[in-house]
């Protein structure tokens, strides 16, 4: 119990409970909730049963996207190409179910994300590589090297493999879970990336020396349906790419900098 | 080729969704036939609306053309369905409940498949609506606040609604 604070009433609890085990609590509400919980067993109870019935709803197979139903999709946007789609089912057959498996496993995997060269300013391009190359890495059977959550280990690991080593922020408290490393290599350039966790959504951070990407532009962009950041700190310049909202993804950056420059 | 480039950005936004879209047309619906029938509506329509798509989640964007499209399916199909959409602020929390009345989580741990899928097939529309798009299709408060457009203390105290009546009804089926 958090000193004179006034008694929450049970409907406000009730709405807390669920904050809470959505993730949506921020952490200093989150801490004094978890205290009540410590103290209170009846509490504690209500919390067991919520997220019992979450993981329950959580548990439940999702309906497969069948073969010929993807084909059907795919097709409407390409009506012109009627004969080649008859022989294409066999590539959406494996492409597009995967793609969208992966959609869903993504709650659980964790991404890496790669960096391009730049060639120019052609920043459109360049956006849409990186949302492939973020689309690819949901794909990879074990899209991080290295998993850990502590950034003691994460930043050794990149710094002994690659001799580069971004700050690796620890963001828990802000509630973007550091899920681990990995490199990638892009045009012949090895590059560090970092994975956060924010609720069900992956963020790719990655990191590149400064060298020729001088001329991107700095700020929000967005491709293939994912969230773009792009900005330079220091020595490096940073991509952050996820599914997540633009705001979010705006308050992960912010987040990320501002403890990177403290830290 | 402005043909070829609208494919090619239907493919990225909009299959890789198709999972999703597919599990909160199921939920909506009732059931996987007519899921597909809801989840192609809705994809004729992000295709004629793609350039529409002003970036962001492109997930969040195709589910609230999905459950358009799904409440559209029901007006034709079972307008019976959307009466009880009508108001939901008329089934009221039931707050006062005591704590020690309800089951214990471990009953709510062993429910199968069938029981789980049965109670939240009998939640009433709004908060089933909710409840899927929270912990099936994984959207943020705030982006299921915008698809719904309702402020978010409408989404959390549906959620908390659904969650109470699952809870009943697993701890009993269990």
């Amino acid at each position: 119990m958090n000193e004179d604070q006034p008694l929450p009433d049970r409907e406000t609890d009730s709405l807390l409970l669920q904050a809470l085990i959505d993730g949506e609590l921020d952490a200093a509400a989150a801490l004094t909730l978890e205290r009540r919980l410590a103290a209170d067993p009846a509490l504690a109870a209500e919390h067991a049963r919520l997220a019992a019935v979450q993981a329950a709803v959580r548990r439940l197979p999702r309906p497969a996207v069948s073969a010929d139903f993807t084909a059907r999709i795919a097709g409407l946007a390409a009506p012109a190409e009627a004969p080649a789609a008859k022989t294409a089912p066999a590539r959406p057959r494996i492409d597009w179910r995967a793609l969208a498996a992966s959609v869903v496993v993504t709650a659980f995997l964790a991404s890496g994300g790669t960096v391009l060269l730049m060639r120019g300013p052609a920043s459109d391009d360049f956006a849409q590589a990186i949302a492939s190359s973020h689309r690819r890495s949901l794909l990879a059977a074990s899209p991080i090297d290295i998993a850990s959550s502590d950034r003691h280990t994460v930043k050794p690991w990149l710094d002994a493999k690659i001799g580069l080593s971004p700050p690796a922020v620890d963001l828990a408290a802000s509630g973007y879970a550091l899920l681990g490393g990995r490199v990638d290599v892009i045009a012949d350039r090895v590059v560090p990336s970092l994975v956060y966790r924010h609720r069900e959504h992956l963020i790719t951070l990655v990191a590149a020396p400064l060298e020729k990407a001088a001329n991107l532009p700095s700020g929000p962009l967005s491709a293939g349906g994912f969230s773009l950041v792009h900005w330079r700190d220091g020595a490096f310049s940073y991509w952050a790419i996820s599914d997540m909202a633009r705001p979010d993804l705006d308050d992960f950056v912010a987040r990320f900098r501002d403890a990177a420059a403290n830290g | 080729m402005s043909g070829r480039s609208a494919s090619e950005r239907f493919a990225e936004v909009v299959l890789p969704h198709l999972a999703d879209a597919l599990a909160l047309a199921r939920w909506l619906t009732g059931n996987a036939n007519d899921a597909e029938d809801v989840v192609q509506d809705a994809c004729v329509k992000a295709l004629a609306g793609l350039s529409s798509y002003a970036g962001g989640s492109a997930r969040a964007w195709l589910l609230a053309i999905v459950r358009n499209a799904a409440f559209t399916w029901l007006a034709r199909n079972r307008p019976r369905e959307l009466v009880l959409v009508a108001d939901p602020a008329e089934i009221v929390p039931a707050a006062d409940e005591p704590y020690a009345e309800s089951p214990e989580a471990a009953l709510i741990e062993r429910a199968d498949q069938a029981a789980i899928e049965a109670a939240i097939a009998a939640l009433p529309h709004p908060f089933r609506e909710v409840l899927v798009l929270r912990d099936i299709n994984g959207l943020s408060y705030k982006e299921i606040a915008a698809m719904l457009a309702v402020p978010i203390g409408t989404v959390m105290s549906r959620l908390a609604r659904a969650r109470g009546l699952l809870v009943r009804s697993l701890g009993e089926a269990s």
